[in-house]
């Protein structure tokens, strides 16, 4: 109804127009992937627990692959898919915006410069999700490639960068879809739609990138060694020697003696002054005497202070401390521990497989080996 | 006659003590209940009574540390059973009819009497008590 004569002739012109194809299957597939795993991804980042991050990681590092193959398909792809056919300067984005606020901007098969910056923002910030995303788990999980040389210290900030990221993203998206509303209405074509059967209506006079020829296979290539780097990246702290780990090699004195009791408590999850202090009151560990010779105490206090917290670089060696002055000295003392186990019930402590708090292997599988990996913890209703 | 008897098996005695105590020492796993409750009886010189073993393990006592009150805290009163360490580690069963394999460590015997007596009676057990409490755990 608002709609100027001229706009209205323009419509119709394109709607006597024969619908062709324009969003090839890999865009398509492409776009309504990435809509897929950054809405499980934003869901399961911002709102959902900790124990969904194994699926946020999941769903986040598809997203990241979906760019990585439409960067790839940006090189390799067909006339609408390439990147020459669409990403364009400043100079070309701002006359086309200050056409559009004029009314009179020219019609774009394919995308046109606002949508084409959009694209490239889009996946600029999955992508920069995605590194600071793993750069995190490099800090704290010493998990992907990351782990060889982002130190613990750096992971908050890395957190809060993929969080101001993240944020920027959903106010993309939300423009994003503003704009194809927009657009959609200006050009009288259902954008969603084309997206869909990827097909679009062409009209004499319309902008269109010039035809190239998709290279399919050369694209196929590249990204199977793109993803063989990824996956060797990110499999690589498994083999190769991670700075910061906690020690593998554990003394089977200090092994044996310690778990006669308990759980073997990993030397990286205390300082070393803490465990040269339990090391002194043996003969008062925790309301029990747990004494032993002279030498054998020595021996044990000696190993634990030569692997103790100060040599490992993970999360579970810097959140440990315990002062005794103030009433910490448990590991389940610590503010650290009750705030990630606050939501656990008394009755999953008591529950005979765990025995006690002190447990911590009943649910963390890899508590002995000092890693506290997130992921391996199972909690079990 | 009778004196040199006398000075006789306490001198075969000592030997056998000397190196019963010498291959326990060199071999751990190399002793067994009845040969140290014969040695903590000769020690204390007294009668091993399972009875007396039964009252002192499974008793309530207030020499130790609060958390232990009894041997029985840990090692619960089913002594066929697994106990369990207030840590939540399972602690084999102390029966040696279910656990044949108790009381053969010397070095572990006198490891755990040391801690435990003085957790739960504040004070280290007599050869005496030791050769009750391995009586009663033998006879169950």
């Amino acid at each position: 109804m608002t709609d100027t004569p001229k706009q209205n002739a323009r419509q119709h012109a394109r709607a006597d127009r024969a619908e062709q194809p324009v969003w090839d299957g890999f865009v398509r597939l492409f776009h309504w992937s990435l809509v897929a795993s950054i809405t499980i991804a934003a869901f399961t980042g911002f709102l959902l627990g900790p124990s969904w991050i194994p699926v946020h990681i999941l769903s986040a590092s598809l997203a990241v692959i979906l760019v990585i193959g439409r960067i790839i398909w940006g090189f390799a792809g067909g006339r609408y898919a390439r990147f020459s056919g669409f990403v364009t300067g400043p100079v070309r984005l701002i006359r086309y915006t200050r056409d559009v606020l004029a009314h009179r901007e020219p019609h774009y098969v394919g995308h046109n410069p606002l949508g084409a910056a959009m694209v490239v923002a889009l996946m600029v910030l999955v992508l920069a999700l995605g590194l600071t995303g793993w750069a995190f788990l490099g800090a704290g999980a010493k998990l992907g490639p990351f782990a060889f040389f982002v130190p613990f210290a750096d992971g908050a900030a890395l957190l809060e960068w993929h969080e101001a990221l993240a944020l920027a993203l959903v106010a993309l998206v939300v423009l994003h879809v503003a704009g194809v509303v927009f657009t959609g209405k200006r050009e009288g074509e259902n954008l969603v739609r084309a997206m869909v059967t990827g097909e679009k209506k062409v009209a004499a006079g319309d902008i269109r990138p010039p035809e190239r020829t998709p290279r399919a296979r050369a694209a196929l290539i590249t990204l199977s060694v793109a993803l063989v780097a990824l996956g060797l990246s990110l499999a690589a702290p498994v083999v190769l020697p991670v700075p910061g780990a906690p020690v593998a090699q554990i003394d089977p004195v200090t092994r044996a003696e310690c778990t006669d009791c308990h759980m073997f408590y990993h030397p990286s999850l205390l300082p070393a002054e803490d465990w040269k202090q339990l090391m002194g009151t043996l003969d008062n560990h925790y309301g029990e005497d747990a004494s032993l010779d002279p030498e054998t105490t020595a021996h044990i206090r000696d190993w634990l202070m030569a692997h103790a917290a100060e040599t490992a670089d993970t999360r579970a060696s810097k959140v440990f401390d315990l002062d005794p002055a103030a009433g910490i000295t448990r590991l389940t003392d610590t503010p650290f521990w009750k705030s990630r186990h606050g939501g656990i019930p008394e009755s999953a402590f008591r529950n005979p497989e765990v025995g006690s708090r002190a447990n911590c292997a009943a649910c963390h599988d890899d508590a002995e080996s000092g890693w506290f990996n997130p992921f391996f913890a199972e909690v079990e209703g | 006659m009778r004196k040199q008897m006398t000075m006789r098996s306490v001198l075969i005695g000592a030997v056998l003590l000397v190196a019963g105590s010498l291959a326990v020492w060199a071999a751990p796993g190399d002793t067994s209940a009845r040969q140290l409750i014969a040695e903590f009886s000769a020690q204390a010189g007294t009668q091993p009574s399972a009875a007396r073993g039964e009252a002192l393990f499974t008793g309530r006592h207030t020499g130790g540390k609060p958390e232990t009150p009894s041997c029985t805290t840990c090692h619960t009163t089913n002594l066929k059973g697994p106990g369990k360490t207030r840590a939540g580690k399972v602690i084999e069963p102390m029966a040696l009819s279910v656990n044949p394999t108790r009381f053969t460590d010397s070095a572990k015997v006198a490891k755990w009497f040391r801690r435990n007596c003085n957790s739960v009676l504040g004070r280290e057990c007599t050869a005496g008590e030791k050769a009750d409490i391995l009586a009663w755990l033998s006879s169950i």
